[in-house]
């Protein structure tokens, strides 16, 4: 046993006071490469990477072709596109008429301001109005919490396309608790019974509790009135009825929003809060200087939806703020001027250029990558917003507990 | 020395005893009004918004409207007609020669196409994203730019001008009736892998083998709408200890061992989530069929009566229960399936 260990040792080659220097009978670097990549665990290994690139590399694909497609089809000449839309895929010519257009004509600027003001607010309004919801369903027990998060889940639920008609009637007629009627001289209202009926001394007295003036202005855009009637604030001339529901935690995917957020802050170790309540910290204070600065990455994961979603909005400034538009063209958002293009709204220069380009090119194939690059143009700021704080969104979702 | 023989009493009697538990409940339910106060500005929103909302909504659906002169002034008169806005949609209705319950119908068989699909996608894309490889971060950004981007008024932009993006074929597709998208794209990509020779060889079901092509040509859909679930999936396999991976691998576990008997049961709940998620998504989406069909029937009047609001809501109101309905039934069958690794309060 002894005998065959000795032989076995590796021949020790010099010997110094730090070092060692042994000589090894090294197997040949073939016979290394052989044992190491003729293997089926190397084969399996190289198998699985190809099939995983292949199919990662594929979906990004997927996912960027449309954008790529609409970057190329920006940048083509009119003449390409004669023989109808998307003939080619790569452009011959390079022209940028229609970033001309769009930049000059189309009043784009102005609605990528509107939409970034309204974006801002609302995303930020979502943000902290949701975060408060959170808060209050992840650390305090109250008779009802999970009645109340049962329905937070119900809004969610019901689609708001399929409660369009009455949410315009709510926004038409924004009443709360008849305090517009009353102070409008309308009296109080119960279900068609109102208090002017008793007789004709008490009408009189509620109609003179007429205090309110016919329109409020809000904004400095002159469009923007809110006109108050009997039957209460009309406020689909402004952006308000996306505020309230924001302010509400009501607006589009606010329970999604308030779930990740909850989910979240259970995360957040008690003992945290409980040695700020020692140290003499309110409830409120807590929630703000602790463990709101604490929860910076999921607090930008969704400002980012909700931003990028209120941006790219096409329900709600469509049919709940839709007069704004109709009002005053400047004060368009983006989605709306991207619903308004038809080949009859195509910006003169572009027209000029389908009337020189001649018979294969017609107005309405060219709207086509008119749109298109109008889209693009949408989605731009999102894409380099989201390059910013994509890193925030993973870990902000990674580091939320969601499982727990 | 007086000191000592009042905390001694303290300790002892039992008045002060219960002086101490009615400061726990003062603390208790101080932080419960802390709750109603954090909670407070959904459920003033709820009630003093929703709930109106809610209830003209169902006014609405079981009234008709019609708008008279009256001393010169268009005027909305409703009149309540009960269930006969339901029975005309359900019976009599149509929408470019199309009755509601069939849209209807063809919307759930969608859903019964989508959901695993989606699920299954972004589940298996999580596990590949948490995955350690070379350009990790680079993937996980694409990925999830659906989230953002694929919604509104650009999903819209893409299934429009997705029509007319294949050029000659989409025209030829256009007047057979067909409609070209992004999907058929990918389906001429891999059409040169010929899925169905490849599948032709394996003895798996004929429905299988339908599904897995359909699967295939709808992969711009399918890899659009499963960016959020994507995101929960991955939190969920990032919130599992390593601690439980480390013991299996010493026990001796494979990965596929691994996988499906602690990742599996470990991100359950959120199996059950997304579900949800993925059937809200999908049902409320504007591309949706029968969202479509419900919008398309919103401006329908007929003789000076209205119709279309009344029409148009009370299918919402069907679509809604029927959308609730499935929601409380895959909650209820997957969560006698849902490991769930310690109970919350």
């Amino acid at each position: 046993m002894n005998t065959q260990n000795a032989e076995n040792r590796p021949a020790v080659k010099k010997d110094t006071k730090k070092k060692i220097r042994v000589d090894f009978d090294r197997t040949p670097l073939k016979q290394r490469l052989k044992e190491k990549y003729l293997t089926f665990n190397f084969a399996k290994k190289v198998a699985v990477n190809i099939f995983r690139y292949v199919l990662m590399i594929g979906i990004a694909y997927v996912i960027l072709r449309p954008l790529l497609f609409w970057f190329l089809d920006s940048i083509k000449s009119a003449v390409e596109f004669n023989g109808g839309y998307g003939d080619m895929i790569l452009p011959q010519n390079v022209s940028f008429a229609l970033y001309r257009a769009i930049f000059t004509e189309a009043k784009f600027f102005e609605a990528l301001g509107n939409t970034f003001m309204l974006s801002l607010t609302v995303a930020l309004l979502q943000m902290l109005v949701c975060c408060l919801i959170g808060y209050g369903f992840a650390k305090f027990k109250f008779r009802g919490r999970n009645l109340i998060f049962l329905l937070v889940m119900l809004t969610m639920i019901i689609p708001h396309q399929t409660l369009r008609a009455s949410m315009d009637q709510q926004f038409r007629n924004f009443d709360i608790l008849g305090i517009v009627r009353l102070f409008k001289g309308g009296g109080i209202e119960f279900f068609g019974w109102n208090v002017k009926s008793i007789g004709p001394g008490v009408a009189e007295f509620f109609e003179n509790l007429n205090l309110l003036p016919d329109q409020i202005q809000v904004g400095l855009n002159a469009s923007s009135v809110i006109e108050i009637r009997e039957s209460g604030l009309l406020l689909t001339n402004t952006y308000l009825p996306l505020m309230i529901m924001s302010v509400t935690g009501l607006a589009f995917k606010n329970g999604l929003y308030i779930f990740l957020l909850r989910q979240f802050f259970r995360g957040i170790p008690d003992e945290l809060e409980e040695s700020a309540y020692m140290d003499g910290c309110g409830t409120f204070r807590t929630f703000f200087q602790v463990i709101l600065p604490l929860s910076i990455p999921m607090m930008v994961t969704v400002f980012l939806f909700a931003f990028c979603w209120q941006w790219t909005d096409n329900f709600y400034v469509r049919y709940l703020v839709n007069s704004v538009a109709d009002i005053d063209p400047t004060s368009r958002q983006l989605s709306q001027a991207y619903n308004q293009i038809t080949g009859n709204s195509l910006p003169n220069s572009l027209q000029v250029i389908v009337s020189q380009t001649g018979k294969g090119l017609s107005v309405d194939a060219y709207t086509i990558p008119y749109k298109t690059t109008f889209a693009l143009m949408t989605v731009a700021p999102l894409v380099i917003l989201y390059a910013f704080c994509q890193n925030f969104l993973v870990q902000g979702i990674e580091h939320s507990g969601i499982a727990n | 020395m007086t000191n000592d023989v009042k905390i001694g009493q303290v300790a002892t009697s039992a008045a002060p005893k219960s002086s101490k538990r009615k400061k726990i409940a003062s603390l208790d339910r101080r932080k419960a009004r802390a709750g109603w106060i954090f909670v407070l500005p959904f459920l003033i929103g709820f009630i003093v918004v929703y709930l109106p909302i809610l209830f003209q909504s169902i006014q609405i659906s079981f009234s008709q409207y019609t708008t008279e002169m009256v001393g010169g002034e268009r005027v909305q008169v409703s009149s309540f007609v009960g269930f006969e806005n339901y029975k005309q949609v359900i019976l009599n209705y149509k929408q470019d020669g199309q009755i509601f319950t069939q849209v209807l119908l063809s919307g759930l068989g969608r859903l019964a196409f989508e959901l695993p699909a989606i699920l299954l996608f972004s589940l298996f894309m999580a596990v590949m994203l948490n995955q350690k490889m070379a350009g990790r971060a680079l993937f996980r950004s694409i990925f999830f730019m659906p989230v953002i981007i694929s919604t509104g008024v650009i999903e819209l932009a893409m299934s429009n001008t997705a029509v007319t993006t294949m050029g000659a074929d989409a025209s030829v597709d256009a007047e057979s009736g067909g409609v070209a998208t992004e999907e058929d794209t990918a389906n001429q990509i891999v059409q040169m892998a010929d899925l169905q020779w490849l599948f032709a060889n394996m003895s798996v079901g004929q429905g299988l083998v339908e599904y897995v092509l359909q699967l295939v040509n709808e992969i711009f859909t399918i890899v659009n709408r499963s960016g959020v679930q994507m995101l929960i999936f991955l939190a969920a396999l990032q919130s599992v200890s390593p601690a439980i991976y480390e013991s299996c691998k010493i026990d001796g576990a494979t990965g596929w061992e691994t996988f499906w008997k602690i990742t599996f049961p470990m991100i359950s709940p959120m199996i059950l989530v997304n579900a949800i998620y993925t059937v809200i998504d999908s049902f409320t989406r504007e591309t949706n069929p029968v969202m479509k069909y419900i919008a398309g029937a919103f401006s329908v009047s007929e003789a000076g009566v209205q119709l279309g609001k009344s029409y148009s809501t009370a299918m919402a109101w069907i679509y809604f229960l029927i959308v609730a309905l499935i929601i409380a039934l895959i909650a209820g069958v997957m969560s006698a399936f849902v490991f769930y690794g310690r109970k919350n309060d």
